[in-house]
C-alpha cells in the first residue's frame, strides 16, 4: 500500500483563487451581520469616551430626542488647543447620560451617554 | 496528512482554528492589558512603549513559539488544516481595511503609492538578477530571489515558480531568507520610525514600500501605532501593500520573460494571460469596502457601527498573525544560507533603507485625506 500523500499546502481551499472568492464571501457575510445587527438587532448603544480626556461639556439630557448632525459632547484632548466636538450620526432618543464636565474620561472605557437610535439606521 | 474533503474537511479545520482563537483571546484580554500595567526596568508599560509589544507581535511570536519550541519544528496534524485558514484571515483584514478610504482619498495617496511602489518593485528584482548573475547563481533560483525580495516573500515566489522551473528547496530558501529579514524589520521598524519621529503617514509609506509581506506590513504598523483608522500608519501602510500585491502578475511577467529569454526552449505566454491566472482577486474585495465607505454605506465615522467593525477586523487580523507566526520555522531561516541569502540580505537591506531615505526627502509630513 502506497503512503498516504502529505499535504503541504498553505490554504485549506483548492486554489488561492478559491481561497480569494472565500475571504471575498467570509467579509461580504460579515459585514452584511454587522450592519445588520447594529440597524435592526440592538435597540440602543453605549456611546463610550473616543479617546482619553476631559469632557467639557454635554449638550443633551436623558430623554432628548436628537437628529443626526445635533452635537452631543465635547471633549478637550490632550495636546489640542480646542475641544473636540461629538455630534449625533443618526436619529434618536438619548436614554441616559453618565459623563458630566470635569470628568476625565478613558479610550473606550467610559461611557458618556446610552442613545436608542431610529430602527434602520446606524448608530 | 491525508487531504480530506467536505464535512470533514470543515471538522479537520475546527481543531486547529479554535486553538488560534483561543491563543488570540489569552493575549488580548489578559496578557496584553498586564503588560500594559507592568513595571519593567523602573517604568510603567515599558513593554508596550519601548518594545512595542502588542497583542499583534504577540500573536506572531507566540505563533513562533508553538511552532518551533511546543511542536519542535512541525504543526502537529492535529492542527494543521485549522493554521491553513492564515492566509484566509490576512486576505480577509486587508480587505476590510478597504473600509478606512474613500476613493477620492485612495486617488490622494495613489499617485505616490503607485510611484513608488513600482519603482522599488521593478529595481529590486533588477539588483537580484544583475546581483545573483554575479554570484554564479542557478538561473531558477534568481528568478525566485527576484519575485520574492522584489515584491512579496510569499505570494510571488509561489506565482513564479512553474514559469522559472524552480525547485520547491530553492522557493523554501528564497521564502525563508525574505521572510526572516522581515521578521527583523518588523521589530526595529517601530523603535525607528519613533527615534526618526515619523509621522504615520512616513512611517506607512516606508514600511509599506520596505517589508515585503502583508501580514508583516499590518503586524509593524500597529505596533508603530495600534489604533485602526482613517490617518493612522495601518490605514496609509495599507494602501502601499495594496499597489504591491497588484504588481504581482506583472512582476511574474517581467522574470517569467526575463528567464524564458535565455533559455532554448521558449514558452507561449502573455501578460493577459498571468493576470488572468494570477491576479488576487481579493483585491477587488478591499476596493468594494473602499466604495460602500465612499457611499457611506457602513456608518459613519466615529460611530459605533465602524467602532463594532474595527474591533472585528484587528480579530481576524490577530488570528491570520498567531497563524503566520506558526509558519515560521527557524530551522529553514537558519538552514537559508550561500549566495541566496547574501542576495535576499543585499536587497532587503538596499530596499528597506533607500525607503526610508526616499520617504524622509521626498514625502510629506502629513497626507492630505
Amino acid at each position: 500500500m502506497s503512503e498516504p500523500k502529505k499535504n503541504t499546502k498553505m490554504t485549506v481551499f483548492k486554489t488561492d483563487r478559491h481561497e480569494d472568492m472565500a475571504g471575498m464571501f467570509f467579509v461580504g457575510l460579515l459585514v452584511a451581520s454587522i450592519l445588520f445587527y447594529m440597524a435592526y438587532i440592538i435597540p440602543s448603544v453605549s456611546i463610550k469616551a473616543p479617546a482619553a480626556g476631559k469632557v467639557v461639556a454635554v449638550a443633551v439630557q436623558a430623554g432628548d430626542e436628537v437628529a443626526k448632525g445635533d452635537l452631543l459632547y465635547s471633549l478637550e484632548l490632550k495636546g489640542k488647543p480646542e475641544p473636540k466636538k461629538y455630534k449625533a450620526v443618526t436619529n434618536g432618543k438619548i436614554l441616559s447620560v453618565s459623563a458630566k464636565p470635569e470628568d476625565k474620561v478613558k479610550k473606550g472605557k467610559d461611557e458618556i451617554m446610552v442613545l436608542q437610535h431610529e430602527k434602520g439606521t446606524l448608530p | 496528512m491525508e487531504e480530506k474533503h467536505g464535512m470533514a474537511k470543515v471538522m479537520a479545520i475546527i481543531p486547529g482554528l479554535a486553538f488560534m482563537v483561543f491563543t488570540l483571546y489569552i493575549l488580548r484580554i489578559y496578557v496584553e492589558p498586564w503588560m500594559a500595567e507592568a513595571v519593567v526596568m523602573g517604568q510603567k508599560g515599558w513593554l508596550v512603549k519601548v518594545l512595542s509589544l502588542n497583542y499583534i507581535l504577540l500573536a506572531i511570536l507566540t505563533g513562533m513559539l508553538y511552532r518551533n519550541v511546543l511542536w519542535s519544528g512541525k504543526i502537529p496534524d492535529w492542527a494543521a488544516e485549522g493554521f491553513r485558514t492564515t492566509r484566509l484571515f490576512i486576505k480577509s483584514g486587508v480587505m476590510m481595511l478597504g473600509s478606512l478610504y474613500t476613493i477620492q482619498g485612495l486617488f490622494k495617496v495613489g499617485g505616490i503609492a503607485i510611484t513608488l511602489i513600482f519603482s522599488f518593485v521593478f529595481g529590486t528584482i533588477l539588483f537580484v538578477l544583475w546581483y545573483g548573475g554575479r554570484q554564479k547563481m542557478d538561473r531558477s533560483l534568481i528568478g525566485v530571489m527576484a519575485a520574492s525580495c522584489g515584491v512579496c516573500g510569499v505570494s510571488a515566489a509561489v506565482a513564479t515558480t512553474p514559469a522559472v522551473r524552480a525547485k520547491p528547496a530553492d522557493v523554501a530558501l528564497a521564502i525563508a531568507t525574505i521572510l526572516g529579514f522581515g521578521i527583523f524589520t518588523m521589530f526595529i521598524s517601530p523603535a525607528i520610525g519613533h527615534m526618526l519621529n515619523l509621522t504615520d503617514y512616513q512611517f506607512g509609506a516606508w514600511v509599506g514600500t520596505g517589508i515585503l509581506n502583508s501580514g508583516q506590513v499590518l503586524a509593524t504598523c500597529l505596533a508603530y501605532n495600534p489604533n485602526i483608522a482613517p490617518g493612522t500608519a495601518v490605514a496609509y501602510g495599507e494602501i502601499w501593500n495594496v499597489v504591491r500585491v497588484i504588481s504581482i502578475p506583472f512582476v511574474v511577467f517581467f522574470i517569467t520573460m526575463w528567464y524564458w529569454r535565455a533559455e532554448a526552449q521558449t514558452e507561449q505566454t502573455s501578460l493577459v494571460r498571468i493576470i488572468r491566472d494570477k491576479f488576487p482577486i481579493f483585491i477587488f474585495g478591499f476596493f468594494g469596502m473602499t466604495a460602500l465607505s465612499s457611499l457611506g454605506m457602513l456608518g459613519a465615522e466615529g460611530s459605533e457601527t465602524i467602532h463594532l467593525m474595527r474591533q472585528v477586523m484587528s480579530w481576524i487580523f490577530g488570528l491570520g498573525l498567531v497563524g503566520q507566526g506558526a509558519y515560521i520555522d527557524i530551522r529553514e531561516l537558519r538552514a537559508a544560507g550561500g549566495a541566496p541569502l547574501k542576495v535576499g540580505l543585499m536587497a532587503g537591506a538596499f530596499k528597506y533603507v533607500l525607503a526610508l531615505v526616499v520617504v524622509l526627502l521626498f514625502v510629506a509630513k502629513e497626507a492630505n485625506f
